[in-house]
């Protein structure tokens, strides 16, 4: 009789404690999944913004130094302040102030162009060099060669309050149709401080002719 | 017949519908009859002298003046050029070096500051078309710095024996921030209107500006 008793309270005490389980195992999941879902959301949020995806393989650098972009290695290795430069039409004066940046490049492989650099500034605004002195004046001309380092001078047009903390950016041509992924550019701090700046600004040199060696 | 509460519903239904509709139809005759839901037509742009700044959200402009300029012919075997400049004082708002674009002609639609002077008006027609280019102490440029003021030239020839207008007239728009909400990244673009229902698009005038041609040496 005890054993016909005790037949029906076991299976009641299997049947309890699954449903425990069960719904502990239920809880779980729901956990798991809500911590995997945020994960997943997480991860999203790392993504690069398309401005990110776009941007180019910056190399930092101070003046003197040979930055080396991977592609090209570029070393400013002057900055001089003008009013008017010496192009091959004659002089071109400043509206505001010509700031002469010689550097010097070369390549470790494949011969490259450069493009005509951008000056940065301090409050992140950007100057493309100027197109009133002809290209081919300028560094952006010859063929960067592997084996020795091409030398020549940009010219940036930019008013004097532009000087302080300035940065000069170099950068390969973009080519028409299709734009590579990841450029490599040269961000060349110039070493122009407070001080400095008012220097470059409030004694310019008449004339920097841009042919003249050195 | 005589059924006094519960066939008060059953009653009201029937003649609410027909109601509804009346009113709705009579409502949709009398704006039809009104000239329909067509927009009201918007006021007319502001008219702008020289002299007048706008802001043209990408740039700040400053409308000049419109000129005859005369270049001399170099040597004996080639004609004097004449030309309506007109001079604007721009300055760019953006944190970056922009070109300072083309005008619109024939059916290239213009870029940039250039492509914010709509349309002109008398248009002066030439072979090649006008220019638009930054004066610099006579040198010429293509660049607009930012934050530094420039002075811009849209430079029209005459040719032949081609009279001068009076004046021109120009329609102008204001370029507008468009960002694309799914990449965040943001393009200037001049607004536009009409486009669809048969109508053609056309880009919005913020403002007219006419300026009389001075002669040349005025």
């Amino acid at each position: 009789m005890t054993a016909t008793d005790r037949r029906p309270a076991a299976p009641r005490r299997v049947r309890r404690q699954p449903p425990r389980r069960r719904a502990g195992r239920a809880v779980l999941g729901v956990l798991t999944g809500l911590v995997l879902a945020a994960g997943a959301v997480a991860v999203q949020s790392l993504e690069l913004t398309q401005e990110g995806k776009d941007a180019p393989l910056t190399f930092l650098g101070a003046k003197g130094e040979a930055v080396d972009a991977g592609r090209f290695s570029v070393r400013v290795l002057k900055v001089s302040s003008a009013k008017a430069v010496k192009g091959q039409g004659g002089d071109v004066p400043a509206e505001q102030l010509f700031l002469v940046v010689e550097a010097e490049a070369t390549v470790s492989k494949e011969p490259v162009h450069l493009a005509p650099p951008t000056l940065l500034t301090a409050d992140g605004k950007k100057f493309v060099a100027t197109d009133k002195v002809d290209k081919s004046l300028t560094l952006a001309n010859p063929w960067i060669q592997p084996g020795w380092w091409s030398r020549g001078k940009f010219v940036f047009e930019v008013p004097s309050s532009a000087l302080p903390g300035a940065q000069a950016v170099f950068q390969l041509p973009v080519s028409g149709l299709y734009s590579e992924p990841l450029p490599p550019e040269a961000q060349i701090d110039l070493g122009i401080d407070e001080a400095a700046g008012k220097q470059l600004a409030s004694t310019p040199a008449d004339v920097v002719d841009l042919a003249e060696e050195k | 017949m005589t059924e006094p509460s519960g066939g008060s519903d059953k009653a009201k239904r029937p003649v609410a519908v027909p109601v509804i509709g009346l009113v709705a139809l009579t409502a949709i005759g009398i704006t039809v009859l009104l000239g329909g839901l067509d927009e009201r037509p918007d006021s007319p742009p502001p008219q702008l002298k020289p002299g007048d700044s706008l802001d043209q959200g990408q740039f700040e402009t400053q409308f000049v003046e419109s000129k005859l300029t005369v270049e001399r012919a170099k040597s004996p075997f080639t004609d004097d050029k004449r030309f309506v400049d007109v001079v604007f004082k721009v300055t760019n708002k953006t944190d970056e070096t922009i070109s300072v674009g083309s005008l619109p002609y024939d059916k290239s639609r213009g870029y940039s500051f250039g492509g914010s002077l709509l349309k002109m008006d008398p248009p002066i027609k030439s072979k090649y078309g006008p220019r638009m280019f930054v004066d610099s102490k006579g040198v010429e440029s293509v660049q607009l710095h930012p934050a530094v003021p420039a002075t811009v030239i849209a430079r029209f020839e005459l040719e032949g024996a081609a009279r001068p207008p009076e004046q021109v007239t120009f329609d102008v728009g204001v370029y507008e921030k468009a960002e694309n909400p799914l990449t965040g990244e943001s393009l200037w673009l001049l607004p536009t209107e009409g486009g669809f229902l048969g109508k053609a698009e056309t880009k919005e005038v913020a403002a007219k500006v006419t300026l009389p041609v001075k002669p040349e040496g005025a």
